[in-house]
């Protein structure tokens, strides 16, 4: 059980690693990793994403849009259910408060709402992936019914903060960039940063640097592995923190 | 060529400042942490010094908190937190103390919504300084959703204090390595209270409740060794705090049955139970009894156990048993335990005017 709250975590963590850049993932190609959503395109030629943390189903689709001089350009919509996964932290091993309840994130005296939220984003990208390739990306996102949500029913930890920050804030405005580049046959490595801004939050910001380096053994297999680099604001005032980050992805 | 030292510069601090442990640990002594109020007040010498002793329970008064009583809540809104510790600073103003030794105060705690009691007391008081030990730091406690903690002991001070020490207690022996890894680290903290023309330590202690092995009979012993060693060196002390173990003379020594949140928790049969049994402890304190003067003498309580009382857990409004102290080296006189203070923590102040030779 302690692995699957770890899991949870590193799902958080780790949504955020694949290769987010304005194309769409090759036809009859699927995608997953460990810790990222499984994606596949789609008849009508866009891309769909699933988170498989079943606790959060999040779905995304992502669409070409025409190009911007010389950016291809995509659209991405996400629309994410957190309430069974937050009431599952809330206890973990189904224990009572006070037993103690292990592993809980969310004190049990606050009630969980049925929530949703929906985000939009525009993805741009210029350049190949061989003599590197830049993508920029900026987004927003609104939450449903998360006036019922307690405020100091934080998590108040790097990468999850952020991402939950549009419950408890109704708003949440995104951006992001990376540069992705080959340097050997099977290595590449990419620099990427994100950008949250949390407008009426306690806490308002939070930056993450990640840089991997990715080893592609085949087309069906490839590991990544790096650092992120948070530095936010919290209900308790600001914070750095250093992560090592790890992923296995799969394609078929 | 600067702009890029900079770089390197903001990346390099950027990731030590990432660094910053889990769980915070403590060297056997190590610097308390310095604070001051907002606006220093002067004060003269005083040939009578108003010393006080209080738990004030993190600030959350008498709410029903869960892990230290039957209560369902473990996050306490910053309404009910400054609610509280409006009336902590109120008694502190009203009794005009010169120095108060504080246990269980947080400063960067989620269940208190991070209000930091330390500078908030500073400010609404007319104490100066304060000395401060945390006995729990963790950037995240696993369970109940307690979330970050940050709560320690604290020596408020009209007068500037000086040489202050966080002085380690043993770890309790009765839990395994996880728990005791995430779980309190006691301390003493101690600071010279530089009164002009007679400075002298002030010693503030919290120890083990809980504990089922003989962990909190090293922390009277520590707790006293740290006393002798001041006494040793020539100055005087005055010393208190929760020491969590009731008088040698008390006529009750089990509270099992009275502790428990319902009917049928408690079972004599079951193994120990920490933190409502004194009975095999009721002689632990005889030491500190027969070296140093109480504020509340032996005989005192004898007369008038009730009167003495300082404790209640949780919710509960009628004290049963006292486990605040203070002590000294000199004398005390007019030594009060504040009952009518029994609705701001599940602790009541002892105050004592303490007479400077």
């Amino acid at each position: 059980m302690r692995k699957a709250c770890l899991f949870f975590i590193f799902s958080f963590i780790s949504a955020q690693w694949s290769a987010e850049s304005a194309y769409l993932i090759e036809n009859n190609r699927k995608e997953v990793g460990f810790f990222t959503p499984f994606k596949m395109r789609i008849n009508n030629g866009s891309e769909i994403g699933i988170h498989k943390f079943l606790l959060m189903p999040s779905v995304s689709f992502k669409q070409e849009i025409p190009m911007y001089n010389t950016w291809k350009m995509a659209r991405k919509f996400r629309i994410e259910y957190p309430t069974p996964g937050l009431k599952w932290i809330q206890s973990p091993l189904g224990k009572e408060m006070g037993e103690p309840n292990m592993f809980s994130l969310i004190s049990s005296q606050f009630e969980i709402p049925h929530m949703l939220s929906f985000y939009a984003q525009m993805i741009g990208t210029k350049g190949t992936v061989k003599s590197g390739q830049l993508s920029l990306r900026a987004g927003a996102g609104i939450a449903l019914n998360g006036k019922n949500l307690s405020d100091d029913a934080t998590i108040d930890l790097p990468i999850i903060y952020p991402r939950l920050s549009v419950y408890y804030n109704d708003f949440i405005i995104e951006s992001g960039g990376q540069y992705f580049r080959q340097f050997t046959d099977r290595l590449y490595y990419l620099i990427d940063y994100d950008m949250y801004f949390m407008p009426g939050g306690v806490g308002r910001y939070a930056f993450e640097q990640q840089t991997l380096l990715v080893w592609q053994k085949s087309n069906k297999l490839h590991l990544s592995f790096g650092y992120k680099l948070i530095v936010g604001e919290y209900p308790f005032g600001g914070q750095a923190h250093l992560l090592p980050t790890i992923n296995l992805k799969f394609g078929w | 060529m600067k702009i890029k030292y900079f770089i390197n510069s903001l990346f390099i601090s950027l990731f030590l400042s990432g660094c910053d442990p889990l769980v915070t640990t403590f060297d056997e002594v190590e610097d308390a942490v310095m604070y001051q109020s907002n606006i220093i007040k002067e004060y003269p010498a005083k040939e009578s010094i108003s010393v006080m002793t209080w738990n004030i329970r993190f600030g959350v008064a008498r709410l029903d908190f869960a892990l230290d009583a039957c209560g369902d809540r473990v996050i306490i809104s910053k309404d009910e937190v400054i609610t509280s510790l409006e009336g902590i600073a109120k008694k502190i103003n009203d009794l005009n103390v010169d120095v108060v030794l504080m246990q269980e105060v947080d400063v960067q705690s989620k269940r208190s919504s991070y209000v930091d009691q330390v500078q908030w007391l500073l400010n609404k008081t007319g104490m100066n300084y304060g000395a401060y030990a945390s006995k729990w730091k963790s950037q995240i406690i696993l369970a109940d959703g307690i979330g970050r903690v940050d709560a320690g002991n604290l020596i408020l001070s009209k007068w500037k204090l000086e040489e202050p020490k966080r002085h380690q207690l043993p770890l309790r022996g009765d839990q395994d390595g996880l728990t005791q890894l995430f779980y309190l680290r006691r301390n003493v903290v101690t600071a010279k209270v530089d009164m002009p023309g007679t400075p002298f330590f002030a010693v503030n202690a919290h120890l083990t409740a809980f504990a089922t092995d003989d962990t909190k009979q090293k922390h009277i012993s520590g707790f006293k060794n740290i006393l002798d060693d001041i006494v040793l060196s020539g100055y005087s002390f005055v010393a208190g705090g929760d020491l969590n173990a009731i008088p040698p003379n008390a006529t009750k020594s089990n509270f099992c049955f009275e502790d428990q949140c319902s009917l049928g928790d408690y079972d004599p049969n079951d193994d120990k139970k920490g933190g409502c049994d004194f009975t095999e402890e009721i002689t632990w304190l005889n030491d500190l009894y027969g070296n140093y003067e109480p504020a509340i003498t032996l005989e005192q309580y004898r007369i008038n156990e009730l009167k003495h009382y300082t404790h209640s857990p949780g919710g509960k409004l009628d004290l049963d048993r006292k486990l605040d102290y203070l002590w000294t080296n000199t004398s005390w006189s007019n030594g009060q335990t504040h009952q009518t203070a029994t609705t701001l923590s599940d602790h009541i102040p002892i105050t004592a005017d303490w007479v400077v030779e």
